[in-house]
């Protein structure tokens, strides 16, 4: 709740249209589940999670964008905000949209595509709450829709359906009074072509000119290549026309609120057919491109495909995780590309491509030269050997970030990044997890559970976790405990700086380890080589049986893919 | 020597830049297969006789022709270091195969070799000693889009009415190719996949389903996530 803000003296009851809202959108959710057996029984009662969402949505951004380090983010508001200096954009939630819930991604969609637009084209995005960046935004939308669609044509069909279900959300305008009419009225007109509701006749003037001169302003903004500052420039005349405050704030932020109800199939359709009866009039079989669009068939295809992995993250016990004292990484909006050093992750999957699964030959020879007729007559066994390479065996890695890790953070992430790509390359089944001090209280993160394949959300995860605290390796080793059992990793690798706050503990949990059947290896990291011995030496005495000691970051990959061939 | 991703054109330009200079072209591409004897020849035996056939280094330097070493870092160390003997300043190389024989190339022996970056399967880093007998090195990388488009013209005859198609194509293409350079997808797609497409508008296919086929089908090896990124983006481009 508490997502949109309403104006004091409307007379709706917020909490009223929270319920009916929730109502309709079950009753419309119930009414898709019903009608649309085919494709979405399977999707019954099944959402999209946040982490599954904010992987298409960052990949999708950086494609239409044209911006590789573009970073997607939720907020609880109704309109998105985008930051282009920060390359950033902040989208409404699905549940802030309209409809059932594949109408919601659709919408959700669309907004992301249009906020990837504005990174792309715009250089300033201002608030909604005033009545300057209203129109800016307003004029800005139009200017990059048009040249967004002359790359993104398939786009056109989803920006018709979101504009048809978008009808029911707008507010009539005999409902508004003042600025908020005027400039809604504006909204309206401009960007769908009709009003929704009466405007007094002076009102309707002062809009209707308004929006003539803000689609000249658009032409010439097309024609001529003009930006962002040519179009603020010309803001100014048509806040004159409207005859408002450019700095008086609307009470109810309207463009694109997500706030009211739902529609009918029937409804959403003839919406729909008006929307491509004006945008494509020259269009022959306007039943068959209306039916194409309320359908969605593309897309639904691409939602199922969320919706599944969402399932298949559900059932890796994610809920019973907390219980276990293991914590998930919590935040999305975090930069991940940071911590890819794209050059270091090309190294190591070059060093170690040989090993991926798949066949390769061995060249056996012996004595000084090779002489082919003796070859032929006399050697009985084949020349040339094919033997298949294969690495299945199961890893469990878990990362120290306790606070001495800090002075190397970045690079110690980028590191375990590129160590954590090659095995993914590599095919390794493996699961990360990493601890650190958090508020005093010691925290477990999964970053990667086992089944789970190494992506962007699992390089969010890593990215977040500050290095704090000791190295309480036993309590970890506790935590971790039914992890091992169910995995049952064959070798199971902790990355630490440092002794062991507990060592008796910790030689205690190792050998239990070794019991369950890992092979428990423990990697020093020392800040020189002398550092990383000591380290090494210390560690060999807590019973793992194997220590190994690094003094460059780099060289941990090479380390730990290393023992997996031997 | 020419550096550069799969289906960037290297062969081709090989092959133009031999036709310019008017040297025959001797072709040889290399993989994990390719044995010393492919390059310096093999003995046979015909009639009894112990014979010589040579192989295309050696044939090469005989007749001063443009040898074309495709996908050197494609190779293994024994065949490498037949060459790393050829290409030295004495040029020449001794035929242990043929009674000791020694092959001086004679004047205009040229020698072009192509690698493919690092990440490719099956390359390997080159010695440093072969590396510097190919001391001029330019790197190749995928065209400009127009030039892409201009490429896909003489490789196809797609008129006016589907170019509009093709281009969409291409773009498809260099957004897909970014995506892979930041690891963000698993392969990135050559030129040979943009003509593949142009091919199939050409024969009358829908954009987006030829699309779908030579752009997205691919993917799905790396599961459903993988190829729907890429559909979502084919949908995004194309439509319905």
């Amino acid at each position: 709740m508490g997502r949109c803000r309403v104006s004091k003296g409307n007379g709706y009851d917020y909490l009223y249209v929270w319920k009916l809202d929730r109502f309709l959108i079950s009753v419309s959710e119930y009414k898709y589940n019903k009608f649309n057996v085919t494709h979405s029984s399977t999707l019954e009662g099944l959402t999209v999670r946040d982490d599954v969402l904010v992987e298409i949505a960052t990949f999708l951004s950086r494609r239409w964008s044209d911006k590789p380090k573009a970073l997607v983010t939720f907020t609880e508001e109704a309109n998105p905000k985008t930051s282009p200096d920060k390359n950033q954009i902040v989208l409404p939630h699905l549940r802030g949209y309209a409809g059932n819930r594949f109408q919601k991604y659709r919408q959700w969609r669309v907004s992301l595509w249009y906020e990837s637009m504005r990174l792309k084209y715009s250089t300033r995005v201002l608030s909604y709450d005033h009545a300057f960046g209203f129109v800016l935004n307003a004029l800005e939308k139009k200017r990059i829709e048009s040249i967004g669609l002359d790359e993104w044509k398939g786009m056109m069909d989803e920006i018709i359906f979101d504009e048809g279900i978008s009808w029911l959300n707008r507010p009539l305008l005999n409902s508004l009074y003042g600025v908020q009419k005027l400039l809604e009225g504006f909204g309206q007109l401009f960007l769908t072509g009709y009003i929704k509701g009466e405007l007094f006749s002076s009102e309707h003037d002062k809009v209707a000119k308004a929006v003539e001169l803000a689609t000249s302003v658009v032409q010439e903004a097309l024609a001529s290549q003009y930006q962002t500052k040519w179009i603020e420039e010309q803001v100014p005349r048509i806040i004159k026309i409207l005859q408002v405050d450019p700095l008086v704030l609307i009470p109810f932020s309207t463009i694109r609120s997500r706030f009211g109800i739902s529609m009918s199939e029937s409804e959403l359709t003839r919406q729909i057919e008006k929307i491509v009866r004006r945008r494509r009039n020259a269009e022959k079989n306007i039943e068959k491109s209306v039916n194409a669009i309320v359908e969605g068939t593309d897309i639904l295809s691409e939602y199922e495909t969320l919706v599944r992995e969402s399932k298949r993250h559900e059932n890796e016990g994610y809920e019973n995780l907390e219980n276990m004292g293991i914590s998930i990484p919590p935040r999305l909006d975090v930069n991940e590309s940071e911590v890819y050093d794209t050059n270091l992750i090309h190294k190591t999957k070059a060093k170690f491509k040989e090993w991926r699964t798949g066949w390769i030959e061995r060249h056996d020879r012996s004595g000084d030269e090779f002489d082919s007729e003796a070859f032929v007559e006399f050697i009985p066994t084949p020349f040339i050997v094919d033997l298949k390479l294969t690495i299945k065996t199961r890893v469990m890695i878990l990362l120290d970030h306790s606070s001495s890790i800090q002075e190397v953070e970045l690079k110690y992430k980028q590191v375990t990044n590129a160590l954590c790509e090659a095995l993914s390359f590599l095919g390794v089944r493996f699961a990360v997890y990493a601890f650190s001090t958090d508020g005093k209280q010691v925290k477990c993160w999964l970053i990667k559970p086992p089944n789970y394949r190494w992506s962007s959300i699992c390089t969010k995860r890593l990215a977040q976790i500050r290095a704090s605290g000791g190295t309480p390796l036993a309590e970890i080793y506790g935590l971790l405990e039914p992890m091992v059992r169910s995995f049952k990793p064959e070798i199971f690798f902790t990355l630490t700086d440092g002794e062991p706050s507990d060592t008796d503990a910790v030689r205690h949990m190792v050998l239990s380890f070794r019991k369950i059947g890992s092979h428990m290896v423990a990697l020093g990291l020392g800040r020189n080589i002398d550092e990383a011995i000591s380290i090494g030496q210390n560690l060999r005495y807590l019973d793992y049986e194997r220590s190994l000691a690094v003094s460059k970051l780099e060289d941990i990959p090479k380390k730990v893919i290393g023992l997996l061939k031997g | 020597m020419i550096i550069g991703p799969k289906g960037t054109g290297k062969t081709t330009l090989v092959k133009a830049f031999g036709a310019e200079i008017g040297r025959t072209l001797y072709p040889v591409n290399f993989s994990l297969r390719t044995r010393e004897s492919h390059l310096v020849g093999t003995k046979t035996l015909e009639n009894g006789e112990v014979g010589f056939v040579d192989g295309i280094l050696v044939e090469s330097m005989k007749l001063g022709g443009l040898l074309y070493l495709d996908e050197l870092n494609a190779a293994e160390a024994d065949v490498l270091l037949r060459l790393d003997e050829a290409l030295d300043d004495r040029r020449q190389v001794v035929l242990k195969e043929s009674e000791g024989q020694t092959i001086t190339a004679s004047k205009g022996w040229t020698v072009i070799a192509t690698i493919n970056p690092l990440s490719h399967v099956g390359t390997k880093e080159l010695p440093p000693q072969l590396l510097s007998r190919f001391p001029v090195r330019l790197r190749l990388e995928y065209p400009p889009e127009e030039v892409e488009l201009d490429i896909i013209r003489r490789h196809t005859s797609i008129g006016d009415s589907a170019l509009a198609s093709v281009s969409t194509g291409v773009k498809l293409a260099n957004k897909l190719r970014e995506a892979a350079a930041v690891e963000e997808l698993y392969y990135s797609p050559s030129m040979r996949e943009t003509i593949a497409f142009s091919k199939l508008i050409e024969s009358g296919s829908e954009a987006k389903y030829a699309a779908q086929l030579v752009f997205a089908n691919v993917y799905g090896q790396w599961g459903d996530v993988e190829y729907q990124k890429v559909m979502d983006m084919i949908t995004s481009m194309f439509g319905n």
